[in-house]
C-alpha cells in the first residue's frame, strides 16, 4: 500500500518509492528513508498533506499527497 | 560550484566565516546573537534566502560572518539551497559553522559529514540543547568531538549561550585550517571512491578548490553540477562514475540514485547512536494538545480563520486607540497653522512637513507597531508551517503549492522579503506564480490604510471584508495564473517545527528591527514626499496631475480628482496614499469631503494596484523584468476591476 492510504495513528515502514518523482523533493535530506518506520500522527483537510513522525529521529513533516501516493509502505509492529 | 560563482564585495578584514544548517535549526538566530539582531530569524523553514553578512569583533578580534540559506543536504532542490551550496564551495569561505539541532541530532548529522567532506575547517555549534534536553536526549560531547575531530560547542542561541565560544573556535579553525575526520563507509563504496580519486587529474581539485575525494563522492551522488564542471575536460571520469553507480546499487540492490546518500544516512545513523542517549520519549504535553487543536480538519481551518482575523482586528483596536492619543497633538498643531497654509511656499511646504510627521507618527506607526509585533510572535512561535499544512489542499485544488502559502503570509507583512521567500519553492513555475501574487497581498503599508480609511470610517467588519475580498480575488487570479502558465506543483514536504515560545526579549528586538526599517527608510520618504506635495499644490502642479489621472480617478473609479497626485505618490510608498490624501483633500476629517462608497473604492485601489518601488525592484531581481511588467499590469487591471465594480456597487 502507499503511505495515502496508511491510517492515521499507524505506524508504518517506508519500504519503496515511486521512481517517477524522485527529483522533485529531498525526501531524504527532510529525514525519511526506505527502510524507516514512520508513524502517520494526522492528516489534513480537503485531501490535504499527511503529518509524519520518524521516531528514531523526532523529526515530523508534512507530506503532500502527491508525495504520499507514491511512497510504498507497509504496516510495522509495535 | 562554477568557477565564475565567485560572489563580489566580500573584501573586508578577518576571516570569512559561514553559517550553515538545516533550515529552523536557530542559525539566524545564532547569526543574530553575534550580530547584534540584525537580520531576521523565524521558527519555519526558509526565512534566510538572501545571505546576510555582518563584520563584527570578538575578543577584539574581526570577523566576516555570513548567514546562508538553511539547506536540508549539499544537494540542492530549491534556489535557496542552491545558493548556500554555491557560495560553501566558492573558494572564499575560510571556516564553516555548522549549526546543529540537537533535538534532530540523527538527521543534522548527515549535513555535517557532507560538510566535513568539502574539507573546509569547521566548528559545530550544537543549538537547542533545551528541547534536546527536553525531548529526553543526551549528547556525549566529548565523544562527538573524538568521532568528527572537530570542536563541538553546545548552545542556547535564543538565551545566548555558548555564542561567544563559537565565535572564538571557528576564528581559531579558520587559523589552523584543521577539518575533520572524513567519514569512512563500506568497503564497496569506499572502493568505487578509490577507484575514482585514482581516475581524476588532480588539476579538477585545484580548480574547483575542494579535495578529490569530495568531488569523488558527489558523482557517485550524480550531482549534476560536478559532473559539467567535470565532465567538460574529462569525459572518461563521468564515464567511469557511471559505471561504478550502477555496480553499487547492483551489490546493494538500491536505487542508483540514492545508494550512497543510503550509507551517508548509515554512517549518521551510527555515529548518533554512538553519542547520544535517548532516556524517554514522552509525548509532550501542552504541545500535543495545542496540535490537537490547531491542526485539526476542522477546528484547525477556523483556527488559521480566526488567527489572521484576530490579527487585524487587535491591530484595529490597539492601533485605533494609539491614533488617537499620538495623534490629537498633531493634529492640533495641523489647525494651528492650517489657515495661513495658503499664504506663502514656505508656509506650504511647512504644512507639509508637519503633515509628513503627523502621517508617519499618528497615523502609520500606530497601526503597525501592534501589527509587527503580533505578525514576529506568530511567526516565531512556528504557527506558518501549521498554517501551510492545513491549506495545502485547498491550494492545491486553485493549483499552487502548499508552500506558497509561506511567501503568501509573509506578503501581508512586507511584499519584499515575500518575494525573497519565494526561492523555497522547488520549481520555476511555482515560483513566477506566487512572485505575481504576493503584490496582491496586503501588506502592512496596505494594511495601515485599510485600517485608518476603512476601518475608522466605515466599521472594523467593513476593514475585515477588505481582507476577505483580498484573499479570494488572490486566489481567483492564482486560480488563473496556474490554469495559464503550464506545469503542475509537486507534491508539498515541509518540515513542521515543534511550537517554540520565542523569549519576549528577541520578539521585542525583531519588531523593533522591523519599525526602525519605517522609521529609517519610509518614514524620511513619507515627510520629503509631504513637503514636495505643499510644494506642488503651491505652484498649482498637483492640479495638472490630478488633471492627467481624471480619466481614472474621477472617470473609472468615480473619486474626486484631488486623490490622483497621492495615487501617483503610493507608488513610493504605499502609506504616501494615506498621508497625502490629508492634504490633497485639505482637511484630516476624510469623511467629510468622500462618501463612504468613495472610501472603500479609494482603499480597494491602492490596495491592489502597483506595488511599492522597493517590491518592483525585488521582484525584477528575483523573476525579471518581463514577469515584473507582467505583474505591474495585472496589478493595476485587477485594482481597476475591483475598485470600479465593488465602488458602483457599494
Amino acid at each position: 500500500m502507499t503511505l495515502a492510504q496508511a491510517v492515521p495513528g499507524t505506524r508504518v515502514r517506508v519500504v519503496g518509492r515511486n521512481r517517477g518523482r524522485r527529483h522533485e523533493a529531498n525526501l531524504a535530506g527532510l529525514g525519511i528513508h526506505v527502510g524507516d518506520e514512520v508513524i502517520v500522527v494526522r492528516s489534513a483537510p480537503f485531501d490535504g498533506p499527511l503529518l509524519v513522525e520518524v521516531p528514531a529521529s523526532g523529526v515530523r513533516i508534512a507530506v503532500g499527497r502527491g508525495m504520499a501516493n507514491g511512497l510504498f509502505v507497509e504496516p510495522a509492529d509495535e | 560550484m562554477s568557477e565564475a560563482a565567485v560572489p563580489r564585495g566580500l573584501e573586508g578584514e578577518g576571516p570569512l566565516v559561514a553559517l550553515i544548517g538545516q533550515p529552523n535549526c536557530g542559525k539566524s538566530t545564532l547569526f543574530n546573537a553575534l550580530a547584534g539582531f540584525k537580520a531576521n530569524t523565524g521558527n519555519f523553514p526558509g526565512t534566510s534566502v538572501a545571505f546576510t553578512r555582518s563584520d563584527v569583533l570578538v575578543a577584539g578580534l574581526p570577523m566576516r560572518l555570513i548567514d546562508l540559506p538553511g539547506t536540508y543536504s549539499l544537494h540542492p532542490y530549491d534556489a535557496a539551497e542552491q545558493v548556500t551550496r554555491d557560495f560553501l564551495l566558492s573558494g572564499q569561505v575560510d571556516a564553516i559553522v555548522a549549526v546543529v539541532d540537537a533535538s534532530v541530532l540523527s538527521r543534522s548529522l548527515e549535513l555535517t559529514l557532507e560538510l566535513i567532506e568539502t574539507g573546509l575547517p569547521l566548528v559545530i555549534a550544537l543549538n537547542m540543547m533545551d528541547d534536546a534536553r527536553r525531548k529526553g536526549i543526551t549528547i556525549d560531547v566529548p565523544a562527538l568531538e573524538a568521532r568528527l575531530g572537530v570542536p563541538v560547542v553546545p548552545t542556547v542561541a535564543t538565551r545566548g549561550h555558548g555564542v561567544v565560544q563559537v565565535a572564538l573556535k571557528a576564528l581559531h579553525a579558520s587559523r589552523t585550517r584543521q577539518s575533520g575526520i572524513l567519514p569512512t563507509y563500506d568497503r564497496d563504496i569506499e572502493e568505487s571512491l578509490g577507484t575514482l580519486i585514482q581516475a581524476m587529474p588532480a588539476e579538477l581539485s585545484v580548480r574547483m578548490r575542494v579535495p578529490t575525494r569530495f568531488l569523488a563522492a558527489r558523482l557517485l551522488q550524480d550531482d549534476e553540477a560536478v559532473r559539467q564542471a567535470v565532465g567538460k575536460a574529462h569525459p572518461e571520469v563521468l564515464t567511469l562514475a557511471d559505471t561504478q553507480r550502477r555496480l553499487l546499487a547492483e551489490m546493494h540492490d538500491w536505487p542508483e540514485e540514492s545508494v550512497f546518500s543510503s550509507h551517508r544516512h548509515a554512517a549518521a545513523m551510527d555515529l548518533f547512536e554512538d553519542v547520544a542517549r535517548v532516556v524517554r520519549r514522552t509525548r509532550d504535553g501542552w504541545r500535543e494538545r495545542t496540535d490537537d487543536v490547531l491542526m485539526h480538519p476542522f477546528w484547525g481551518i477556523v483556527g488559521v480563520v480566526a488567527a489572521l482575523g484576530g490579527l487585524f482586528v487587535a491591530s484595529f483596536f490597539v492601533g485605533d486607540r494609539l491614533a488617537g492619543v499620538v495623534g490629537a497633538p498633531f493634529e492640533a498643531l495641523m489647525d494651528a497653522i492650517g489657515d495661513r497654509a495658503d499664504t506663502s511656499l514656505v508656509w506650504a511646504m511647512t504644512r507639509g512637513l508637519v503633515e509628513g510627521l503627523a502621517g508617519g507618527a499618528g497615523i502609520v506607526l500606530p497601526y503597525l507597531v501592534p501589527l509587527l509585533l503580533l505578525m514576529s510572535f506568530m511567526e516565531d512561535v512556528g504557527y506558518l508551517p501549521r498554517a501551510a499544512f492545513l491549506i495545502d489542499g485547498l491550494l492545491h485544488r486553485i493549483g499552487l503549492h502548499g508552500k506558497s502559502v509561506i511567501p503568501l503570509v509573509l506578503g501581508y507583512g512586507c511584499n519584499v522579503p515575500a518575494l525573497m521567500g519565494t526561492r523555497i519553492l522547488e520549481t520555476t513555475r511555482d515560483r513566477v506564480i506566487t512572485a505575481l501574487l504576493v503584490p496582491l497581498t496586503a501588506c502592512s503599508a496596505r494594511t495601515v490604510v485599510i485600517l485608518a480609511l476603512v476601518a475608522g470610517y466605515l466599521g472594523p467588519l467593513w476593514a475585515l471584508g477588505v481582507y476577505v475580498l483580498n484573499i479570494l480575488v488572490t486566489a481567483l487570479v492564482g486560480r488563473i495564473l496556474s490554469a495559464v502558465v503550464p506545469g503542475h506543483a509537486p507534491g508539498l514536504l515541509m518540515d513542521i517545527p515543534p511550537y517554540r515560545l520565542p523569549p519576549a526579549g528577541t520578539l521585542a528586538r525583531k519588531t523593533w528591527f522591523r519599525i526602525r526599517e519605517f522609521l529609517v527608510e519610509a518614514w524620511p520618504v513619507l515627510i520629503v514626499a509631504s513637503i514636495v506635495m505643499g510644494a506642488l499644490q503651491f505652484a498649482g502642479a498637483d492640479d495638472w496631475l490630478n488633471g492627467l489621472l481624471a480619466p481614472l480617478t474621477s472617470g473609472v473609479l468615480g473619486l474626486p480628482a484631488v486623490v490622483g497626485v497621492t495615487l501617483f505618490f503610493g507608488i513610493l510608498r504605499k502609506e504616501l496614499s494615506l498621508v497625502l490624501l490629508y492634504s490633497a483633500l485639505g482637511t484630516a476629517n476624510v469623511a467629510s469631503v468622500m462618501t463612504p462608497a468613495q472610501i472603500l473604492t479609494f482603499t480597494l485601489f491602492v490596495t491592489f494596484y502597483i506595488p511599492c518601488v522597493a517590491t518592483i525592484a525585488t521582484q525584477v531581481r528575483e523573476i525579471g523584468w518581463r514577469w515584473t511588467l507582467v505583474s505591474a499590469a495585472l496589478n493595476t487591471g485587477v485594482a481597476i476591476l475591483v475598485a470600479a465594480t465593488l465602488g458602483r456597487l457599494a
